[in-house]
């Protein structure tokens, strides 16, 4: 008999099928935004976390613990030679840089400004940050120790150019100030204030000379083989490379608005699914009665030749089940179309910032294989669950009332 | 073929009021009614009369306000609504005026739907269908949609829906009403054809006099009350 039902239900959807194929494609529409909306922030997620990691941060860092903190000078990696050859032999990262980081202020001919001053290893700086992309004009750094690049907006306000003489001064580690001049050999543009307007880049060995901390290391960066590997809180890398004084910590730790940011677009698209299948559900609710009401002659001679009440709400739940089939089919057609289309067009925003990201290039459509075909399947679970009560009220129906005329 | 006397159904002063827009309607007002095994009875009445209401309360499809119905022995109020409706799928078969064969099913399908719900065996429906089909001379017709027949073969259809899972009474609600006289006489002559073979009990609700001419009783329903009763001599 059920095998009948499926058959009878699948019949009675395609009895009407302008309204079939309308309750389909309003389904589908859903759909469709939804499954977008999801690659879209899935794309943007990536954006957000690749935008943040790759300008500077890179996935994860290494510090003394308590530096980030305090941007105490004296607080340096203990061991970093060892450190680096364990980051050397881990199958997570790809890649790792040291760092030198102070406080100091520029000093131009006509001109003083306050810097984080950054002492960089120019050979693999380039894995990890862009700073060597973010050269607008120089050059990057070649290991001269006479080079420094600057932000653009700091050149324009100390009105520094290429070839000109700047001179830093930094607190030394043990006591005391040094003072040491460079000359611009490069102009760079990250696109935010933290690097274009309050930062200075040298070679580190001239930052440890210049404060007294040559073979130290502030900071070690770190790139593993994928952005979202930080995300877990259980890798034994952050207990590996968190021994006595030093800390690792991963970019959720290191930028907690990226990681609030992640959170709150989860929460929207939870809310936008609901808000969606709830629609789904009363525009299936709807179709349904109508068609309920349509059939009632129909439903009256079921019962009367016997049909249980069962078989008649199966049958109805089946109806909405085979909507749920047509509009979840032109829905998941749909929405893979546009994200496939947008996975490669992109969708510009123009250069917006937020929250410290740029989001300057195009956004991708991504799609999250473990979760976008839950869309598909809650449409067809939600549209079969909003069969329920048209069913019900269809089985209980009174064959005499519901056949008016007849017998 | 009519030798037994056992009664199909028998009513006991049975009763039905309404509620209609808060003033009670006495639709059926006691009437006491028996059908025996192998009747063709008509059951006429001008409209408003109760007849429509009577044969609802006959058939389990309405519950009556007074007295009881016996079908084969069993009281319909003492039946649960399950009961009823297993009792209605097995015993009585329906005809109405419409025709009102499942839109979606093909003629064979139509037929066999009642043998589905008893759980009867696939080679055993087919075989019972096309036999049935052959008696009401619709055997080519098996596979074709109720939208491709005429009125008449729709109604045979529905005759050969009431009649395949050998129900012990058939009830039809004006079931020539929407026939021209031509279809009525020839469908009414199967029916009663079919009636003399199988000895199954036949009950009409009609205005038809083509229907009331072959009918062996007609029974005269007025104001829900029985008013008379007419047998042939055939």
């Amino acid at each position: 008999m059920f095998q009948k039902l499926i058959m009878i239900s699948w019949r009675n959807v395609m009895r009407n099928r302008r309204r079939t194929v309308i309750t389909g494609i309003a389904i589908g529409v859903g759909l469709a935004s939804l499954m977008f909306s999801d690659a879209l922030f899935a794309g943007m997620n990536v954006h957000m976390v690749e935008s943040i990691t790759q300008t500077w941060m890179g996935d994860a860092q290494i510090h003394r613990e308590g530096f980030r903190e305090t941007a105490r000078i004296s607080y340096t990696i203990d061991n970093p030679a060892e450190i680096d050859s364990m980051l050397s032999c881990d199958t997570l990262v790809t890649a790792s840089t040291g760092r030198l980081i102070s406080p100091a202020s520029l000093q131009s001919a006509m001109e003083m400004k306050p810097v984080t001053l950054m002492g960089v290893n120019h050979l693999t700086e380039s894995s990890i940050s862009m700073l060597e992309t973010a050269i607008d004009a120089g050059s990057y750094l070649t290991g001269d120790s006479l080079e420094i690049i600057i932000g653009s907006k700091l050149a324009d306000e100390m009105d520094l150019q290429l070839g000109d003489i700047a001179v830093v001064t930094a607190a030394m580690a043990d006591s005391g100030f040094s003072s040491r001049m460079f000359m611009v050999s490069g102009i760079c543009k990250f696109g935010s204030d933290q690097y274009d307007r309050y930062a200075a880049f040298v070679n580190i060995e001239s930052a440890g000379s210049l404060l007294g901390l040559t073979g130290e290391l502030h900071e070690i960066a770190i790139k593993f083989s994928g952005p979202m590997i930080a995300m877990n809180e259980d890798l034994p890398f952050w207990n590996t490379f968190s021994p006595d004084s030093n800390i690792a910590e991963g970019w959720p730790t290191l930028a907690p608005q990226i990681k609030t940011m992640l959170g709150m677009v989860n929460v929207s698209m939870t809310i936008m699914s609901l808000i969606l299948f709830g629609l789904v559900l009363f525009g299936i609710i709807n179709s349904l009665f109508m068609s309920v009401y349509e059939r009632m002659y129909e439903f009256g001679v079921m019962k009367a030749v016997g049909t249980s009440k069962l078989s008649i709400t199966a049958m109805v739940l089946l109806e909405a089940f085979w909507l749920g089939v047509v509009g979840s089919a032109i829905g998941a057609l749909f929405g893979f179309a546009l994200i496939e289309y947008y996975a490669n067009a992109g969708i510009s925003f123009g250069d917006i910032s937020l929250s410290g990201v740029m989001f300057d290039k195009p956004l991708y459509t991504i799609v999250d294989w473990s979760r976008i075909w839950i869309y598909p399947a809650a449409t067809l679970l939600f549209t079969t669950i909003a069969g329920i009560y048209p069913g019900i009220h269809a089985g209980n129906l009174n064959p005499s009332k519901a056949m008016r005329k007849s017998l | 073929m009519k030798t037994q006397t056992e009664n199909v159904i028998v009513t006991r002063d049975l009763r039905k009021t309404y509620e209609d827009g808060g003033v009670p309607v006495e639709a059926v007002r006691g009437i006491d009614f028996a059908l025996t095994k192998g009747e063709f009875t008509a059951i006429i009445g001008p409209s408003g009369s109760g007849k429509t209401t009577f044969l609802n309360l006959m058939a389990g499809l309405d519950s009556p306000t007074g007295g009881e119905v016996e079908l084969s022995g069993n009281l319909i109020s003492e039946m649960s609504g399950k009961e009823l409706s297993n009792y209605r799928r097995d015993h009585i078969g329906f005809i109405f005026q419409a025709y009102n064969l499942f839109p979606v099913l093909t003629v064979e399908e139509n037929i066999e739907y009642i043998m589905l719900l008893q759980g009867v065996h696939k080679k055993e429906r087919h075989e019972r269908v096309m036999k049935i089909l052959e008696q009401v001379e619709l055997q080519d017709f098996a596979g074709r949609l109720p939208s491709k027949l005429s009125g008449g073969q729709q109604q045979r259809v529905a005759v050969a829906r009431a009649m395949v899972s050998k129900p012990s009474l058939v009830i039809a609600d004006e079931p020539t009403a929407n026939l021209d006289s031509k279809t009525s006489g020839d469908l009414l002559d199967m029916m009663k054809k079919l009636n003399e073979e199988t000895g199954m009990t036949f009950l009409f609700s009609t205005h038809d006099e083509i229907v009331m001419k072959r009918a062996r009783k007609v029974v005269t329903i007025r104001d829900g009350l029985l008013y008379k009763t007419d047998e042939s001599s055939e």
